[in-house]
């Protein structure tokens, strides 16, 4: 019983010594194999503490071991990288936020794709970090100052320019035309339902029998007309050929209008006629010779 | 009158603590002077560091995994949107081994070993044993007290130490299940300003609470009055005594030690 109780209680001790200690180591040293070290040295570091990450281009690759104040006055932080990366050539170090409540990581920028690295236990050269609160803080201010500006000139153009006033009274006029408009919209809808009403009865009047009787008898008047029209052009040609053979002097009417020769001799017929009624006249007995029994 | 009789009460009062300081003071000489007697604690030591340490193996997971699984998800879900998931296994590390480790550890071990230690010790006060011991030539002190109080100055870190890895387990496994917390945010929670000398300070104070447990409870047993009911009294008052003591003890080392924990 003794022995056993020997065994159980040593073995509960050395257990427990065993997983305080490999957690602790853990814990602080990233496990028995902790990498191999890198060295930044910062000049502000507020925040920094020993466990935070190791971002290179954003993978975590390691953690912070120690931080120390050197007695130049600069920071230097120790870096425990992960055995299987490797911190390329031209990377710079920054502090960096890690979330909004103050926890900071290190952040590894590497300057371009190089296939060179840096030797283990270098310092990297640090970088342009983010904006500190401070920064934040001075930028928040000048965009208060901007924004204090623009508010004077508003107040200047709108208050004191009058802007208010006029932008009220265009408001109560647009208020005034919209209710205008209203009303003519309300009347217009009165006339079109109206209009609607009466165009609805009228079609609703038409006799469909008498419309298709109607649409026949101009069907049958457009034949006709179409007949005549033909007999018309038909005509218009008769006509035109002979305005053409009387135009061209082409038979008995075309050389009575256009010889010449044709108006001489008529001339000269009429002339006897005249002389002859002019005889007769004078001379009734001499071709009239009238008995009487 | 009144004032008189107040007056009378509260130098009854003063007269009583001191009286109880002094006893204890006195019990604690005679536990010093007993280490001398080393034919007698060694094998009880072992025996008791059995009772204490072994047999409580098993509560204090239990208790200790249950203890990481609900801290981690209350957590989570206590986070306000923004904050970056790592914290969780930051505030988890850091209320467990800082805090809840040895403190929940050794407020159980007082119910299951410091009640058991008054009503052992009791018992044997009222059936005469300590009297049958002493008739023997042998010290009592360094027959009971001394091996219990060695034993949890020494099981109570090694149950802490278990009972914190328990915890953190437990975190990770209840966060990983059925939080989005992933497993490299946990880790990288767990080492963010992390230093050796926190698991040093929960050691600190779990032997603070090892040696409260041992102390007071066997010191209730070896005072407790003739009777079942004596025994009774005194494990009920061990109780409340060695939790309130833990208590103290742990603000105690906090207000000492809490400013070397930080990173």
């Amino acid at each position: 019983m003794k022995r056993r109780d020997e065994v159980l209680v040593g073995l509960l001790l050395i257990v427990a010594v065993t997983v305080g200690v490999a957690g602790t180591v853990w814990l602080a040293r990233g496990g028995l194999s902790s990498g191999y070290e890198m060295y930044v040295r910062f000049p502000w570091g507020a925040g920094l503490k020993n466990g935070q990450p190791v971002l290179l281009a954003g993978v975590n690759i390691g953690f912070v071991k120690a931080v120390k104040l050197d007695p130049n006055g600069t920071l230097v932080v120790t870096l425990a990288i992960n055995n299987e990366y490797q911190v390329p050539e031209g990377t710079t170090a920054a502090v960096a936020p890690n979330g909004i409540f103050g926890d900071q990581l290190i952040a590894l920028q590497p300057e371009r794709a190089v296939t060179t690295y840096m030797a283990r236990g270098d310092t990297i050269p640090t970088g342009k970090g983010t904006p500190t609160t401070g920064e934040l803080l001075a930028k928040g201010d000048s965009i208060a100052k901007d924004v204090e500006a623009l508010t004077g000139a508003l107040r200047t153009e709108f208050v004191d320019g009058g802007g208010i006033a006029n932008l009220r009274q265009v408001t109560a006029d647009m208020a005034k035309l919209v209710t205008q408009l209203g009303t003519i919209a309300e009347a217009q809808s009165v006339e079109l339902t109206r209009t609607q009403r009466q165009l609805r009865s009228t079609l609703a009047a038409i006799d469909s029998g008498t419309v298709d009787s109607t649409l026949r008898a101009f069907q049958t008047s457009a034949t006709n007309v179409a007949a005549v029209t033909e007999e018309l052009r038909h005509a218009q040609t008769q006509v035109r050929s002979i305005l053409e053979k009387l135009d061209n002097g082409t038979g008995t009417a075309g050389k009575l209008l256009n010889d010449p020769g044709v108006y001489a001799r008529l001339d000269t017929l009429l002339l006897r006629l005249d002389s002859l009624a002019a005889d007769v006249k004078a001379n009734p007995r001499r071709y009239i010779n009238l008995r009487v029994f | 009158m009144p004032l008189i009789a107040t007056w009378r009460a509260l130098g009854k009062g003063t007269r009583a603590v001191l009286r109880e300081i002094g006893a204890h003071g006195y019990y604690l000489r005679d536990i010093a002077r007993a280490i001398s007697e080393t034919d007698t604690w060694p094998r009880e030591t072992i025996r008791q560091m059995r009772v204490i340490g072994v047999e409580s193996v098993l509560l204090t997971i239990i208790v200790a995994a249950f203890l990481g699984g609900v801290t981690a998800f209350q957590t989570r879900f206590q986070l306000f949107p923004g904050v970056q998931l790592s914290a969780v296994g930051l505030i988890a590390r850091q209320s467990i081994v800082l805090e809840l480790g040895p403190l929940l550890t050794a407020l159980v071990l007082t119910g299951r070993v410091g009640a058991r230690m008054t009503a052992e010790i009791g018992t044997m006060r009222v059936t005469e044993q300590i009297d049958a011991l002493e008739t023997l030539a042998y010290d009592p002190v360094a027959f009971l007290s001394l091996p219990r109080l060695l034993a949890g100055l020494v099981m109570l870190p090694a149950l802490v130490m278990l009972a914190n890895v328990a915890a953190i387990g437990s975190a990770w496994l209840t966060l990983i299940l059925a939080t989005d917390v992933r497993t490299v945010d946990f880790v990288d929670g767990l080492r963010i300003a992390f230093i050796p000398f926190q698991v040093v300070y929960s050691l600190i104070k779990a032997t603070a609470f090892g040696g409260a447990i041992a102390f007071v409870c066997s010191y209730q047993g070896y005072i407790a009055q003739a009777g079942a009911e004596g025994v009774g009294k005194a494990t009920a008052r061990a109780v409340v005594i060695t939790s309130v003591a833990i208590l103290t003890l742990d603000a105690i080392v906090a207000a000492v030690f809490a400013p070397f924990v930080q990173a």
